[in-house]
C-alpha cells in the first residue's frame, strides 16, 4: 500500500487515461496532464486524434506513437501515446505518457547535428558551383601552373649544376630520372595553361609556311625509335602527293601528333604504331590533310569513349600528375580550333584509331628551304670558349628572387667565362649600367620597383650610346606571345623561359655577344 | 463536419517542411531553424468549390533514409508531399531512391514532389540540374515569399475530394 502511494506520486503526472467513443467523443479522462471535457470532441483538443478513426476501421487493437508535439496553455508537450480499443469495439483506450524532459534532450542533440550537417551541406555546394564555374577554373589553372613553374625553375636549374658538378655514376643516374621526373612537369604545366587557354579562348592558331616533309620526317625517326624500345613495329606512309611545303601551324599540329603518338606508346604493349598521312586532293591552294594513328593497343571500351576527352573528368579519375593526362582533351580542342573534328574508333583489347582531317595552305613557293620565322642558331660549344685565354666578359643580372640570382651565380661560376653582377631591381640595373662597363645584360621581367620592361625601356634610350647598345636577354617563367611582341617593343634582344635551359642560355649569351661584336667592328 | 484527410510532409531535415507549414496554416515564415523532432500536426480547412475538406498535415522529422519512417507516423495518409531543399542537390540526390521505397509500401497513394527555397537559386539552373538528374517535380515553392505555397495545398485538396466521390 506505502509502495503503491509513492509510485502514484511518480508516475500520475506523467500519464493520462482517456477512453474516447466511436465518434471521437471524450467518454471518460482522468485529466492528469490535458484538461479535457466529458462529451467533448477530441479532435478540437488537438488535430492528432483524427488518427483514432482509422483506428476504429482497423482490424489491430493496438497502436502506439511516440514523440507527439502538442502546445498546451503556452507549453510545448512531446508525448507518447498507446491506444487500445475495447472489445466490443465501441471505445478506444488513449493511454498519454508525457515525455517532454526526454525529448527535449533528444531535440537539442538532433538541434545541433542537423545544423552542422546543413552547413557542411552548403560549404559542398559553393564548393561545386565554384569548381563548374569555368573562369575560376581557368584562372586556377593558369595561376597554379604559373606558381609552380618559378619552383620548379630552380630545382632544373640547379639539377643542371649538379650534373656538372663532382657526382658519382649513381648519383648521376638519380639526377637523370629526377631531371626526367621534371621535364615531365614542365609538359604538364604547359598543357594545363594550353587548356586554360584554349577554354578562355586566349590560343591562337598561328599559320605559317613550313617544311612539311622535313618535319613529319623527324617525327618519324623518333617515334620509330620510340616504338622500337618498347619492341613494337612502327609503320608509316604518306601520299606523294603531298606537297613539301604547307602553311600551318607548324607548333600546333607537332602538339597533336605528339600527343596521339605518346598515347598510342602508352597504351600499346604489343603490335604496333601506325601514322598514315594522306590526302584526296590535289588542289593548289589548300588541301586536306588526313592524319591517322592506329594501334594495337589495349583499347577504350565503348562507355569510356567519349569520356576519354574530358580533360576534368580525367584530372578527377586519373590524379592530376598520373595517367595519360590531358594530353587527349588538347588534341582535341586544338583540332577544334584548326576547324577539325577528332574521330577516335576503338574495340577494347583490339586497339584504337584516331583520325582527323586539317585542311593547310599550299605553299606557292615548294624549294627555297628558309622558314620565315626559324632563327637560325650560331652555337659555340662550351668548351671552345673555355679553351681561349681571354679577357672574362662582366654580365650584369636584374633579378629580384634569391634563389634565381643563387642558381645564376652558380651556372656562371661553372661556366668560367663570365663575371656577373646581380642588381635586384630595375632601377639598380640603371644605376650598376652607369657606374661599370658590362657586355651583356640578363633581365628578369618581372621585378619590384621598376619591372624589366620599364628598364630595357629606359636603357634604350640612354643618353650613354655604350649603355644604349647593351644585348639584352630576357629571362621570365612567362610566355605568352603578347609579353614576347613588348618585350621585342622595348629592345630586348632575346627571350629566354625559365626553367632556364642552361645550354640555350650559353648559346644565346654567346651569340649576342658575337653580334654586338661584329657589329661594333662593322661601325669602327 | 467536413471530410477530413491526412496529409504526411517527408524529406531530408532542414528543407523547409514545417516552414511551408507554417506558411500555409498561419501565413508566417521565420529565419530560425527550429529542428521538428517527432510528429508536429496542424490542421486546417480548405474549400473547393462547393465542398469543403480539412487536411490534417502532419509535419515529421526530417531523414534522409525513408526505410526509416516509424509507421505510425505515415498510416492512414492519403497523399504524401516529399520536400527537398532546391539549395542543397543532397536533399534530392536520392529522391528516385526514396520515391520508390514510398510507392512500394503505400500503392496507389499520390507523392507531391516540392523543390523549396526556390527565392535562393536561379531557377533556370535549377531546372536543369533536376532535368539532369531526371528528377519530375510537381511545384517549385518558397516558405518565404509564399510561392506555390497555397496553391500546392489547395491542388492536394482538390485532388483528395474528387478521388473521394
Ligand atoms: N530562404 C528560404 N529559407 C527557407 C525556406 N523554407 C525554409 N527555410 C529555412 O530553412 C530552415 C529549415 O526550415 P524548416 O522548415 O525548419 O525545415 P524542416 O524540413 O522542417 O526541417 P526538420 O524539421 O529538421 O526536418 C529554416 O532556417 C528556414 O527559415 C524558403 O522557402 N526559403
Ligand atoms: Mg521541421
Amino acid at each position: 500500500m506505502h509502495n503503491k502511494d509513492v509510485s502514484k506520486q511518480f508516475l500520475d503526472n506523467r500519464h493520462q487515461l482517456v477512453t474516447v467513443s466511436s465518434e471521437l467523443k471524450v467518454v471518460e479522462s482522468d485529466n492528469v496532464i490535458f484538461y479535457l471535457d466529458k462529451g467533448s470532441d477530441i479532435t478540437e483538443f488537438h488535430p492528432f486524434f483524427y488518427t483514432l478513426t482509422t483506428i476504429f476501421d482497423e482490424l489491430e487493437t493496438s497502436h502506439r506513437f511516440f514523440c507527439i508535439q502538442i502546445e498546451f496553455l503556452g507549453k510545448r508537450r512531446y508525448i507518447d501515446i498507446q491506444t487500445k480499443k475495447s472489445i466490443e469495439n465501441q471505445e478506444v483506450y488513449v493511454f498519454i505518457e508525457d515525455m517532454t524532459e526526454h525529448y527535449k534532450n533528444v531535440h537539442q542533440i538532433k538541434q545541433v547535428r542537423n545544423e552542422s550537417i546543413i552547413q557542411f551541406n552548403v560549404v559542398q555546394e559553393l564548393n561545386n558551383q565554384l569548381e563548374v564555374q569555368r573562369g575560376f577554373k581557368n584562372k586556377f589553372l593558369a595561376n597554379v601552373s604559373h606558381e609552380i613553374r618559378t619552383p620548379l625553375n630552380s630545382i632544373k636549374g640547379f639539377l643542371n649544376v649538379l650534373k656538372v658538378s663532382e657526382v658519382s655514376k649513381e648519383q648521376l643516374d638519380i639526377i637523370n630520372i629526377v631531371q626526367d621526373s621534371s621535364d615531365t612537369l614542365v609538359t604538364i604545366l604547359d598543357d594545363l595553361l594550353d587548356i586554360s587557354k584554349i577554354e578562355a579562348g586566349r590560343l591562337e592558331i598561328k599559320n605559317r609556311r613550313f617544311d612539311f616533309k622535313s618535319f613529319i620526317d623527324v617525327l618519324r625517326k623518333t617515334y620509330a625509335l620510340r616504338a622500337q624500345e618498347k619492341r613494337l613495329d612502327f609503320d608509316f606512309e604518306i601520299g606523294e602527293n603531298i606537297p613539301n611545303f604547307l602553311v600551318g601551324d607548324r607548333l600546333r599540329i607537332n602538339q597533336i601528333l605528339i600527343n596521339l603518338l605518346e598515347n598510342a606508346l602508352r597504351y600499346t604493349h604489343q603490335g604496333s604504331i601506325k601514322l598514315n598521312i594522306s590526302t584526296s586532293s590535289r588542289n593548289l591552294r589548300r588541301i586536306p590533310i588526313t592524319f591517322e594513328i592506329i594501334d594495337t593497343g589495349i583499347g577504350i571500351a565503348p562507355e569510356n569513349l567519349e569520356r576519354i576527352f574530358e580533360s576534368f573528368t580525367q584530372l578527377e579519375k586519373r590524379g592530376l600528375f598520373g595517367g595519360s593526362g590531358l594530353g587527349l582533351s588538347i588534341v582535341k580542342q586544338l583540332t577544334g580550333l584548326m576547324e577539325s573534328e577528332l574521330e577516335v574508333k576503338s574495340v577494347e583489347g583490339e586497339g584504337s584509331s584516331f583520325n582527323f582531317t586539317l585542311t593547310l595552305g599550299v605553299s606557292h613557293d615548294q624549294k627555297s628551304k628558309i622558314e620565315r620565322d626559324s632563327v637560325p642558331l650560331i652555337a659555340l660549344p662550351d668548351k671552345e670558349i673555355k679553351g681561349k685565354k681571354k679577357k672574362k666578359k662582366r654580365i650584369l643580372y636584374g633579378e629580384d628572387i634569391e634563389v634565381n640570382q643563387l642558381l645564376m651565380t652558380k651556372l656562371m661560376a661553372d661556366h668560367g667565362g663570365y663575371s656577373l653582377d646581380i642588381a635586384k631591381n630595375g632601377e639598380w640595373v640603371i644605376e650598376y649600367l652607369e657606374r661599370y662597363p658590362y657586355d651583356l645584360l640578363l633581365l628578369d621581367l618581372t621585378m619590384p620597383v621598376m619591372d624589366g620592361f620599364d628598364a630595357a625601356t629606359v636603357i634604350r634610350n640612354h643618353s650613354n650610346k655604350q649603355i644604349r647598345k647593351i644585348p639584352i636577354i630576357a629571362l621570365t617563367a612567362r610566355t605568352t606571345q603578347e609579353e614576347k611582341e613588348l618585350a621585342k617593343e622595348a629592345g630586348i634582344n632575346a627571350f629566354l623561359i625559365k626553367p632556364l635551359d642552361q645550354k640555350a642560355l650559353f648559346e644565346t649569351i654567346d651569340r649576342l655577344l658575337n653580334r654586338y661584336k661584329k657589329k661594333k667592328q662593322e661601325e669602327d | 463536419m467536413s471530410v477530413s484527410k491526412k496529409i504526411v510532409l517527408l524529406g531530408h531535415f532542414g528543407v523547409g517542411k514545417s516552414s511551408l507549414l507554417r506558411r500555409f496554416v498561419e501565413n508566417t515564415f521565420s529565419e530560425n531553424y527550429m529542428v521538428t523532432i517527432g510528429v508536429h500536426i496542424m490542421k486546417k480547412e480548405v474549400a473547393v468549390e462547393n465542398d469543403a475538406v480539412t487536411l490534417i498535415i502532419w509535419d515529421v522529422e526530417g531523414t534522409d533514409d525513408f526505410t526509416k519512417y516509424r509507421s505510425s507516423y505515415l498510416m492512414g495518409a492519403s497523399s504524401f508531399i516529399y520536400v527537398f531543399d532546391a539549395t542543397r542537390a543532397i536533399t534530392y540526390s536520392d529522391l528516385k531512391y526514396n520515391l520508390n521505397h514510398i510507392n512500394e509500401k503505400f500503392r496507389g497513394i499520390p507523392v507531391h514532389v516540392v523543390g523549396n527555397k526556390v527565392d535562393l537559386v536561379d531557377e533556370n539552373d535549377l531546372l536543369k540540374e533536376l532535368e539532369a538528374q531526371e528528377i519530375k517535380h510537381s511545384y517549385l515553392s518558397s516558405a518565404k515569399t509564399g510561392k506555390n505555397v497555397e496553391l500546392l495545398f489547395q491542388d492536394i485538396a482538390a485532388q483528395l475530394v474528387t478521388h473521394a466521390q
